[in-house]
């Protein structure tokens, strides 16, 4: 059962994508870190890993900015894209997307909230949009147990309402905040963006974040258990309510510590599955880490964009936003 | 023929790479003489550290007179210019080219590069300029903190009224040595301001209406600079009954029950003056009746905001509400010499429109 879950055959498909694949993440990887306002050259980006002698402040804006920048953007792709896959695969769904169960409108909420009561800086908007989206999520899954219906249609159904009931009182927020400051603040949040990522933000999320990547590495056979349909998954002996339960609650720590830092990053989660698919046209677990390369990837790209087009700073789902609409159209004429 | 121009011009390079040479190995030999001869006075200027507190509440410490500022915050670029700093500016926030200030007083802030706003400011960009002292507006408190790793000096000010401008002034003319002039400028606040309170007298106060940029409807509320900009010229604002510190939507019928006897518009509004003469919604309203509809000039900068000319915005004001104490004449001449005086330039009067 467990080999399934493991790339088998890699031969057969070639090992040419793979190798591309690869190929990409580690451009990707070195173009994160080479790219910004502050030039630093492949060369110093290699002196300063071999400890040789580099200007000082380029050392500085490396270590402190554009590393946990890159690495937090890397996290991001693979966290987003993951929790995508994963929740595509358990509720059955191809248009599943992370925040489905509304840990994006908790975590859009916790902040919002943040910034309008809460006089902190940036840390204080993070802890406060993480515990909205764990609580969003905790209130979906108390109100799906709430019907009688079993299937994952009801926690679709629940994380529109809290969705809903979390747009509404953030529209209220919007209405009381300053427009210049808050407002602006709020709106930025909700755009996403790694501008404001240091070293210590991606060390508060790490473990965070960690527990939610490796519990969903652990119950990777129970995820592709549960593409089948609840009975064939009971017939197999997973307890398939507790299971479900457990995914949604590590998926939710993955994205919530990702947007919690970040902001709203729009459709990658969504798409990045969507073409790992298609490049191993099939729907297991081996699929769901490829995607997160995928998403990896797709996001280094972006990100690199959003720090080089313009004068300044782009928020990182405008240009998510232009990657991931296309596709969804070209995938809409598909089906 | 090809041969003896080619030689020519081999010739005419090697003497420029000659003369090249020659004269970084004079500017080398000069730097080395120089520091040679006068070794003690400087040394000790140099080791004179001035501190100050900004007003996020940091001591910073400066130990060397900056030399390549970056302001992310068009009040602090504006200050720099009347502090005649602006040479040593090398990157300002964005937008520079809707700043009229800029392209009249130093028109090279226009081609500088920009560090974003407060929305997006572009940490990167600014620490590749290589700044020796940024400075920032509190909301900017992440980059402050970033900067400060990077050990660039950085100072937040939250320039919000005609107090916090002051201590701004302080800070900034303090590090940068240019506390006569910071003291001059306040000194010529303090001045106006008093005159201004001597001229008006016990009189009758006029209610006055402050309409917004965006929108006539958007209005100036209690603690916000404009209301103090009114009170100080002699007026009443209609609306600090609302208790607020950013502009607030009213609607028509407040408006009417506001009844103000002048309407000011401030200054780059969307609206023009007869858009409001002209409207038939307003036609009962006393500002209205009577024609005192004003615009505030904005062929310099937003007076009615905590800029280092916002005094302007008073007396303009003033001379508008008690035009038989302090004509308009005047107050075009008052302003004139402010602008040569800080920021050095002529300014045409015909640009100081009402």
């Amino acid at each position: 059962m467990r080999d399934e879950c493991l790339p088998k055959n890699i031969n057969d498909r070639g090992m040419g994508k793979y190798i591309v694949i690869a190929g990409l993440f580690l451009f990707v990887f070195f173009l994160s870190l080479s790219t910004g306002k502050y030039p630093i050259s492949v060369s110093d980006i290699i002196s300063i890993l071999t400890g040789r002698e580099v200007k000082d402040i380029a050392r500085t804006v490396f270590y402190i900015l554009r590393l946990p920048r890159t690495i937090m953007v890397i996290i991001s792709g693979i966290g987003l894209s993951i929790a995508g896959s994963v929740y595509q695969i358990i509720f059955k769904n191809p248009l599943a997307s992370p925040d489905i169960i509304g840990v994006a409108s908790g975590a859009n909420l916790g902040a919002a909230a943040a910034i309008i009561f809460l006089t902190g800086g940036t840390l204080t908007i993070a802890i406060s949009a993480f515990a909205g989206g764990v609580c969003a999520v905790i209130v979906a899954l108390g109100l799906a147990k709430l019907s009688r219906e079993r299937g994952v249609v009801t926690f679709v159904l629940a994380g529109i309402v809290i969705g809903s009931i979390a747009q509404g009182i953030i529209m209220m927020l919007k209405y009381m905040a300053d427009p210049e400051k808050e407002l602006a603040a709020l709106e930025f949040w909700s755009m996403g963006s790694f501008a404001s990522v240091t070293a210590d933000k991606v060390f508060t999320m790490l473990p965070l974040f960690l527990i939610g990547f490796i519990g969903i590495i652990l119950l990777r056979w129970k995820i592709n258990v549960l593409s089948l349909s609840d009975e064939e998954a009971r017939s197999l002996g997973v307890n398939v309510e507790l299971t479900r339960w457990a995914i949604i609650i590590f998926s939710t720590l993955i994205v919530a510590s990702i947007i919690c830092i970040t902001g709203l990053i729009a459709f990658i989660g969504l798409i990045a599955p969507h073409i790992a698919r298609m490049i191993r046209k099939t729907n297991d677990f081996s699929t769901t880490i490829l995607s997160g390369f995928v998403g990896a990837i797709l996001l280094g790209f972006a990100d690199c964009m959003a720090r080089s087009i313009a004068g300044s700073e782009i928020p990182i789902s405008i240009l998510t936003t232009f990657i991931g609409a296309p596709y969804l159209a070209y995938l809409m004429s598909r089906y | 023929m090809f041969s003896k121009q080619f030689s020519t011009k081999l010739l005419a390079l090697f003497i420029i790479l000659s003369i090249v040479v020659s004269m970084v190995g004079c500017t080398t030999e000069n730097s080395v003489d120089s520091s040679a001869q006068a070794p003690a006075e400087p040394a000790v200027e140099e080791k004179t550290e001035i501190k100050i507190t900004d007003h996020l509440g940091r001591e910073i410490v400066i130990r060397e007179k900056p030399e390549r500022i970056v302001s992310g915050y068009y009040i602090t670029t504006s200050l720099l210019i009347a502090l005649g700093l602006e040479d040593k500016v090398v990157g300002i926030e964005t937008g520079a080219d809707k700043r009229p200030i800029y392209s009249l007083a130093a028109p090279q802030f226009i081609d500088l590069p920009n560090v974003g706003s407060a929305k997006n400011f572009d940490l990167e960009g600014c620490i590749a300029l290589e700044p020796d002292l940024v400075i920032l507006p509190v909301r900017l408190k992440d980059v402050v903190e970033s900067l400060e790793k990077l050990k660039i000096n950085v100072i937040a000010v939250n320039p919000e009224n005609m107090d916090l401008l002051k201590e701004s002034i302080d800070m900034i003319s303090k590090v940068t040595g240019t506390e006569n002039i910071g003291e001059k400028l306040k000194a010529y606040y303090d001045f106006k301001l008093s005159e201004v309170k001597n001229l008006i007298g016990e009189e009758s106060k006029e209610r006055v209406y402050i309409g917004g940029n965006s929108d006539f409807l958007s209005t100036a509320t209690k603690n916000m600079y404009q209301t103090f900009m009114v009170e100080a010229a002699g007026g009443i604002n209609v609306a600090a009954d609302i208790d607020d510190t950013y502009w607030a939507t009213i609607s028509y019928e407040q408006l009417l029950a506001y009844n103000p006897d002048v309407i000011i518009g401030v200054p780059f509004a969307a609206y023009t003056k007869e858009d409001i003469l002209k409207d038939e919604r307003f036609k009962t309203v006393n500002a209205v009746q009577k024609g005192q509809v004003y615009m505030m000039p904005d062929a310099f900068e937003a007076w009615d905001s905590p800029v280092p000319s916002s005094i302007l915005g008073t007396m303009w004001l003033t001379s508008i509400l008690y035009e038989d104490k302090y004509p308009y004449e005047k107050f075009k001449e008052d302003a004139a010499d402010f602008y040569k005086e800080f920021y050095g330039i002529e300014i045409n009067k015909e640009d100081l429109t009402k």
